[in-house]
């Protein structure tokens, strides 16, 4: 054994528990990093114009979610209610909230239109039919939405710093699992329900849906 | 694919009167401005000028004045091939191009492209355009652009849809109607609607209801490069010979109008 | 403990894994996929509510029906209007582009006033009250020094409410100088004039024709209603009804026909008289038409007893079947065979003026075409010429003029028509550069331009160039800067065709009256005002009788009252139309005989025995042996509105590669001159010269220069501006003898290489 072989061996002898500390630290570390210090740099808290209770118009609503989130005739849908839908109640302040007095003063007497961010927009080469799903497929709102028509007040925005879109889409959790349908909103989340229920399998290319069914 | 689903698939496509095409232009201008077709400074080298539907000239070689021109539109020819695999479907690396069953739509889908044009080569038809630069709107023009077509970006191939939006659409209108089958004229191509000479017909080759069915029966009807065996979705008709002959290679003992099956 | 190397190994190891454990590497590439699909400046164009507004495009001449997709405020996309009269569904390129011109930032946004000079403009923006002021201040001085007749007009139509605004401005200003833009209807309106003696525009009912000839009319390439065009051509085929196309070149038209007669350049009319002798000479004509309802068709005898020589006698002498063969190229069979085709049709048409139509061309020509219908009875027939009435929906009380303005309206009109050389014509624009640039001081002291662009669209336009230079105050009404904008001396902006209300009087050819509205169909995007209320403002501005004339206090109230009880349906429909059918024969004429006027020295040529009726194409042949001819394409506008960038994307690499037109010549031609295809060469003219580029078709007759109109636009914009060259720089107008408008079809050139 040589020398140079023999002082090698030694440190290594000394220094093997240090080795394993410093992959410990290196590894907690970076799972700190990677699990909870990402996720706060990647997404920006954005706050939406003013806050708004879907509860309570819900519950001043006749029909539902539909009530103001509608089909067009041409069989469009509107998505968010433009000013003009809302002006019909809020001509005047109703109400002794700050967000109200925000809407009416800042919106309605201008005739602005509110710059909504929106939780489930998707990127411009989606396209997503609502008549398809909601009309011939008969699902529910909530199965991709969730629960927002219980919510009393908005979440902030978080928006992903690199991409624009919002944390809804890839969803809350980091690591992408979800536990109910409408916690993500990826391409993999509509194949997956289109795999499942053998809508428009049709693809030369995967066997699975074709492209030009949700891209445009 | 389920036996019901594949009796109800449709194979959409055009049958373009050549004798009546006037080589206008209104079809590629309509092209344009329905899916936001990029522009750029100098389009006089159409190697590089991105049009989806292209109008090309034909000329019989004959001496003045027996010289005769014809006008050829190009859209993609949305082919078939062998069960879908059409020459740039089978060759995209990225699954960014594809064939869809049920339309019988080649599908471009441009955020999945990278770039590297192994469609172009393959595509005998030039229907595929690469966007060398970044579109750019002047000021304000970007105001005219449709929310129904994805804008393009530089690095990525793009082509002519069928203007498939316009299905979507359609069908969005008879989801909302309780109905999952459009009629003839709910689903039609900008270029088709454009043509001032009506030369151009759209509509589901698979239909007998359907006024391409029986148009592309018609013996002057030709496809183009017919014997590569791609199996185009876009029939042309002519009463002149020359402008038949122009559609393939021809030897010069060959008449047109015998074509080989696929192998 | 000692921290070495492999400590920080051993930490590097675990913080990737750590990392590689963590969600950070998935999502990271994740995201930075999608980042790269879309870069954060490629527009996302915004979702809306889609809408549909009807209106009439009036960017080019016949006024396509539209339906403009709107995405909420913003308009999309430009469709045809289903049952619009003529265009029925579709639209042509020019207008199926225009929302490009829209929102082109070339749009004058405010009134601007030129602060340098007219070779180097420098543009200060003024408010409207300043710019109406500056003029209404000039236009009085000139009144006060008793010389009205110095202020000019040159507007691109004669039709409609704002032209008529214009020569109304002009009339009560005490002006004779209103001068619109020509075109062949100019042409076919002298021919009804002089042949059935009435006042009428053409009117040709091409639907229920079933035999069609042109006569270098394209057809297919923008002639009369260009959509409407198209659509009768697909239905003649369908009808099998035979076309045949005579034309030098093979143009689309030619292309398309059933036959095309490729006649030696400038021998159309002969073609037709020769035609006329078959005809004659067979005893095909329609026997009751010409017996009864003719004059002149018989030589006739004057009330002094004078001989004349009748038509049928003229055309026979003159036109020999041999003749017309050598001098048209066509064979004397094929004559023979066509001329017999036409006239056992039961509803032959033939149609006169050459490509678009934008020169009007020789009134012989016309009468000669003329005579065939008129030979084959198909005059106010099903299937046949008809003499329309003209539109008559303005009925405004006479201006009020006073002393200055009559003492002006007195003066002879500048151009010299209506004069003793040119009694027949209303305008010649096209003279107008030449006098003004022989007289020592411009005769013309204030200009008007409204919906034209003669600097680009007159002949010889470096001539107008130098003497638009001379006229001292020039106002264009435009909602585009063009060379003619860049001429002025004050730009007063016009909201852009979509952001206004106009009228869109009956288009060329019609058989029935229609009136159009366009309409705005997005709010308009500046403080702009339409043509006829700056004209109010000035005109009150003015004050006296001028202001008198000018009754309403604004355009939209001028219109309104204007169509009275109609105006509610043409607002709701967009447009009215009204059926005609014409009188019969026995009424039809208003010619002192109150027949048909054969005319057969007019007719046939004047000048000499046999005569072409066709112009002659200026310059030596000595020094420049080829002739160019000039060809349209309805994938250029040729008219006053330059075409769009999606149009210039249509444009062939033939017609035009990089910044040269691309010029067609015969292979022959190319190897006696040692051109090359695609190589550059240098085009001169008596008139100007260009580099163009050389491409070789048997499209065309050795010895003949093809040369695409519609290019060579000094603006507005880099996707327009600097490509190709304008056919009007090399092209000279030359003087039609009867009616002193522009006949010229062609010029003399030379092509050498570059």
């Amino acid at each position: 054994m040589s020398a140079l072989e023999e002082k090698a061996k030694e440190s290594s002898d000394n220094n093997g528990g240090f080795a394993i500390l410093f992959f410990i630290i290196g590894l907690a570390a970076s799972l700190i990093f990677g699990w909870v210090v990402f996720p706060k740099l990647l997404y920006s808290q954005k706050k939406q114009p003013f806050d708004f209770s879907h509860a309570l118009h819900n519950g001043l609503v006749d029909n539902g979610c539909q009530s103001c989130h509608f089909f067009r005739e041409d069989g469009s849908y509107a998505g968010v209610p433009k000013l003009a839908q809302c002006v019909d109640c809020h001509e005047d302040v109703q109400g002794e909230t700050e967000d109200e007095a925000v809407f009416v003063n800042e919106y309605v007497k201008p005739g602005r239109e509110v710059p909504w961010l929106v939780y489930s927009r998707q990127p411009d080469c989606v396209f997503f039919s609502h008549a398809a799903h909601v009309k011939s497929g008969g699902m529910d709102c909530k199965t991709c939405h969730g629960p927002i028509g219980e919510s009393e007040s908005l979440k902030p925005y978080e928006e992903n710093r690199i991409t624009g879109y919002s944390r809804d889409i890839w969803g809350k959790n980091i690591a992408g699992f979800k536990s109910h349908t409408w916690d993500r909103m990826k391409m993999d989340d509509c194949s997956e329900c289109h795999v499942k229920n053998g809508v428009r399998q049709n693809s030369v290319q995967t066997e699975k849906g074709a492209c030009f069914v949700c891209h445009k | 694919m389920s036996a019901k689903e594949q009796k109800k698939a449709k194979r959409f496509g055009m049958v373009i009167d050549l004798d009546k095409c006037t080589g206008c232009g209104a079809c590629m201008v309509a092209c344009m401005a329905e899916n936001n077709v990029p522009f750029k400074k100098d389009e006089s080298n159409k190697l590089d000028s991105i049009t989806w539907m292209r109008v090309f000239k034909l000329t019989n070689g004959k001496e003045y004045p027996d010289a005769d021109v014809c006008y050829l539109p190009r859209p993609c020819q949305h082919c078939e091939g062998h069960d879908g695999h059409s020459p740039c479907v089978s060759v995209c690396p990225a699954t960014a191009t594809d064939y869809s069953r049920e339309t019988g739509i080649v599908s471009q889908i441009y955020t999945r492209c990278f770039g590297c044009r192994y469609c172009m080569a393959a595509c005998p038809y030039h229907a595929r355009y690469f966007n060398w630069w970044d579109p750019v709107w002047p000021k304000g023009m970007e105001k005219m652009l449709s929310p129904d077509v994805s804008v393009r970006m530089r690095g990525i191939v793009e082509k002519c849809s069928f203007c498939f939006h316009r299905y979507q659409r359609a069908m969005d209108k008879a989801h909302l109607e309780g109905r999952r089958e459009l009629a003839e004229n709910e689903y039609q191509t900008a270029c088709t609607q454009a043509c001032p000479a009506g030369a151009i017909t759209f509509g589901d080759l698979n239909n007998p209801g359907h006024a391409v069915y029986k148009l592309k029966q018609s013996p002057n009807a030709f496809r183009l490069l017919e014997r590569l065996g791609t199996n185009t979705k876009v029939y042309y008709v002519s009463e002149r010979e020359w402008v038949r002959r122009a559609g393939d290679n021809y030897l010069a003992h060959e008449k047109t109008g015998q074509v080989a099956a696929a192998h | 403990m000692k921290i070495d190397r492999r400590s920080f190994l051993s930490l590097g190891v675990g913080a990737g894994a750590g990392i590689a454990l963590s969600p950070l590497p998935w999502k990271l590439t994740d995201d930075l996929s999608i980042w790269t699909q879309m870069w954060p400046w490629t527009p996302v164009p915004k979702d809306g509510e889609i809408r549909y507004v009807n209106s009439v495009s009036t960017l080019c001449r016949c006024g396509c029906g539209i339906k403009v997709r709107k995405v909420d405020d913003r308009a999309v996309k430009i469709e045809g209007q289903e049952g619009y009269p003529g265009s029925d569904g579709s639209a042509c390129a020019l207008c199926m582009s225009g929302i490009q011109r829209l929102y082109s930032p070339t749009a004058i946004r405010m009134p601007l006033k030129n602060t340098g000079t007219k070779d180097a403009p420098l543009w200060q923006s003024v408010t409207w009250d300043a710019a109406i002021r500056e003029i209404s201040e000039k236009l009085g001085k000139l009144r006060k020094e008793g010389k009205p007749q110095a202020l000019a007009c040159i507007s691109g139509s004669d039709k409609g409410t704002v032209p008529a605004l214009f020569r109304r401005f002009l009339q009560a200003y005490g002006s004779p100088n209103f001068m619109s833009m020509p075109s062949y209807e100019d042409a076919y309106e002298m021919t009804l004039k002089l042949m059935h003696g009435t006042d009428s525009a053409v009117g040709f009912d091409l639907e229920n024709a079933d035999y069609v000839i042109s006569f270098g009319s394209g057809i297919l390439e923008g002639w009369g209603s260009s959509v409407r065009m198209f659509k009768a051509k697909s239905a003649w085929k369908d009808k099998k009804v035979k076309t045949v196309q005579v034309d030098t070149r093979l143009s689309n038209s030619a292309a398309k026909a059933d036959l095309w007669l490729a006649v030696k350049p400038g021998s159309e009319s002969l073609l037709a008289l020769g035609m006329a002798a078959v005809i004659i000479s067979e005893k095909l004509y329609d026997k009751k038409f010409a017996d009864q309802y003719t004059f002149a068709f018989d030589s006739w005898k004057d009330a002094e007893g004078k001989e004349h020589r009748g038509f049928k006698e003229f055309i026979l002498e003159n036109y020999s079947l041999s003749y017309v063969a050598r001098a048209t190229g066509i064979e004397e069979s094929q004559i023979v065979k066509i001329a017999k085709e036409f006239a056992g049709a039961s509803a032959p048409i033939a149609l006169c003026g050459r490509g678009q139509g934008n020169t009007p061309g020789s009134v012989h020509e016309f009468m000669a075409v003329h005579a065939l219908n008129a030979l084959a009875g198909n005059i106010n027939q099903k299937g046949g010429v008809w003499a329309m009435p003209k539109d008559d929906y303005i009925q405004w009380d006479e201006a009020a003029t006073d002393g200055i303005a009559e003492k002006g309206l007195e003066t002879p009109r500048i151009d010299g028509a209506g004069t003793e050389k040119y009694p027949l014509s209303k305008s010649l624009p096209h003279r107008l550069a030449a006098i003004i640039n022989a007289a020592e001081k411009s005769p013309v002291e204030v200009l008007l331009v409204s919906g034209a662009n003669p600097l680009y669209s007159l002949p010889d336009s470096r001539a107008v160039k130098k003497a638009f230079g001379r006229i001292p105050f020039i106002v264009s009404f435009a909602s585009h800067m063009d060379e003619t904008s860049e001429m002025a001396d004050m730009i007063l902006p016009c909201p852009s065709h979509l952001e206004r209300y106009e009228d869109v009087p009956t288009p060329a050819g019609m058989i029935r009256k229609v009136t159009g509205l366009a309409r705005p169909v997005v709010r308009p995007q500046y403080n702009r005002k339409n043509a006829g209320d700056s004209l109010i403002l000035i005109a009150k501005a003015l004050g006296g009788s001028i202001a008198g004339s000018f009754p309403w206090a604004a355009y939209e109230e001028c219109l309104e009252k204007t169509f009275g009880d109609k105006w509610k349906t043409l607002k709701e429909t967009g447009y009215i139309t009204e059926d005609f059918s014409p009188p019969y024969w026995d009424a039809a004429f208003a010619t002192p005989s109150k027949k048909f006027a054969f005319m057969s020295e007019v007719c046939a040529g004047a000048e000499k025995k046999g005569g072409t009726g066709a112009a002659k194409p200026e310059g030596e042949e000595n020094t420049f042996p080829l002739l160019l001819i000039p060809f349209d394409s309805m994938r250029l506008a040729c008219g006053p509105v330059a075409p769009t960038p999606f149009m210039m994307k249509t444009v062939s690499d033939h017609m035009l590669k990089g910044k040269y037109t691309v010029v067609e010549i015969h292979p022959e031609t190319a190897q006696k001159y040692g051109l090359k295809e695609g190589k550059n060469a240098v085009l001169s003219t008596p008139k100007g010269e260009a580099e163009v580029k050389v491409h070789l078709s048997r499209r065309t007759a050795p010895g003949i220069v093809a040369m695409p109109r519609g290019l060579g636009h000094s603006g507005p914009d880099e996707y327009i501006s600097g490509k190709g060259s304008n056919f009007n720089e090399l092209i000279a107008a030359v003087e039609d003898p009867v009616s002193g408008l522009d006949a010229a079809w062609g010029i003399r050139a030379k092509l050498v290489k570059a």
